[in-house]
């Protein structure tokens, strides 16, 4: 059972400008407890990216995932590489 | 008229209305539809008490996020307890939380998530061929676009480029992340 799918789809480039990525952080995590639930027993990946876009401005961007969400986020980017190649 | 309090088939649909109220965010279910709706010939005193405490029955499996021999134990109490359930009231609870547990799950980690969810990830591959001035020969690139937002919000959208290089870069923090995951999970 896929948990949360996200969407995967043609790229239609929705934001405007292409950036680099300049550095990758990232964290495995364990939500444990929370004022609404006292058993959240959550583990999740945040990942915070550093992007510089066309001008060379830096951003950061913070992004959580469940775990499932992860395993398909690095699928993806396996198929990528593997196209990639064959280009 | 605790006799119509007893009959089990509005409970379904109160659980279900509580549920959407108190996890899913949907604030239109209010406790006047619910009387009108449910139990339309139970008098306001007699529906207030009633309905708070199916709603802290609900809570109290959905914060511990029972499991099933969890529940039975849980629910076994609440019939012996005074102005507790009956033995049909925990049947329809427990029914409504077997079928509805991983939604609700969903929709409570989902509010302890308080920074940008990942709702979408697209992607190709470009390859970019010589051009008459350009030193370069034949540099493929892959461009990948991620959708993510905060909880309610609006989607956020961020375009990157990768070359074959950057994306082995990538690739290996996620082996890393991936590796991270394995060592969690035998530990669990």
């Amino acid at each position: 059972m896929e948990e949360s799918p996200f969407r995967e789809r043609v790229l239609d480039a929705k934001s405007e400008v292409t950036c680099q990525l300049v550095d990758f952080q990232w964290k495995l995590g364990m939500a444990v407890s929370s004022d609404r639930c006292r058993s959240l027993k959550y583990p999740y990946v945040a990942v915070k990216l550093k992007v510089a876009d066309p001008s060379g401005q830096v951003n950061t961007k913070s992004i959580e995932m469940t775990i499932p969400q992860f395993q398909n986020f690095y699928r993806q980017f396996k198929e990528i590489a593997a196209v990639i190649e064959t280009v | 008229m605790a006799g119509e309090l007893e009959g089990c088939k509005p409970l379904s649909g109160l659980l279900s209305g509580l549920a959407q109220n108190a996890f899913h965010g949907n604030s239109s279910i209010t406790e006047e539809l619910l009387h009108s709706q449910l139990y339309p010939e139970v008098p306001p005193e007699e529906f207030r008490p009633f309905l708070a405490k199916m709603r802290g029955i609900l809570k109290s499996i959905a914060s511990a996020d029972m499991d099933f021999n969890q529940l039975e134990a849980f629910l076994t109490a609440q019939t012996k307890k005074q102005g507790g359930i009956t033995g049909e009231q925990a049947a329809v609870i427990s029914k409504f939380w077997k079928s509805h547990k991983t939604r609700i799950r969903e929709s409570l980690l989902n509010q302890s998530r308080w920074d940008n969810g990942l709702r979408g990830l697209s992607w190709r591959v470009d390859g970019k061929s010589q051009s008459r001035h350009a030193a370069q020969i034949h540099t493929p690139a892959a461009i990948v676009e991620l959708e993510f937002g905060k909880s309610g919000q609006e989607s956020e959208f961020l375009c990157l480029e990768f070359d074959e290089v950057k994306l082995k870069q990538v690739l290996k923090r996620l082996s890393e992340v991936e590796e991270s995951i394995g060592t969690l999970m035998q530990a669990a």
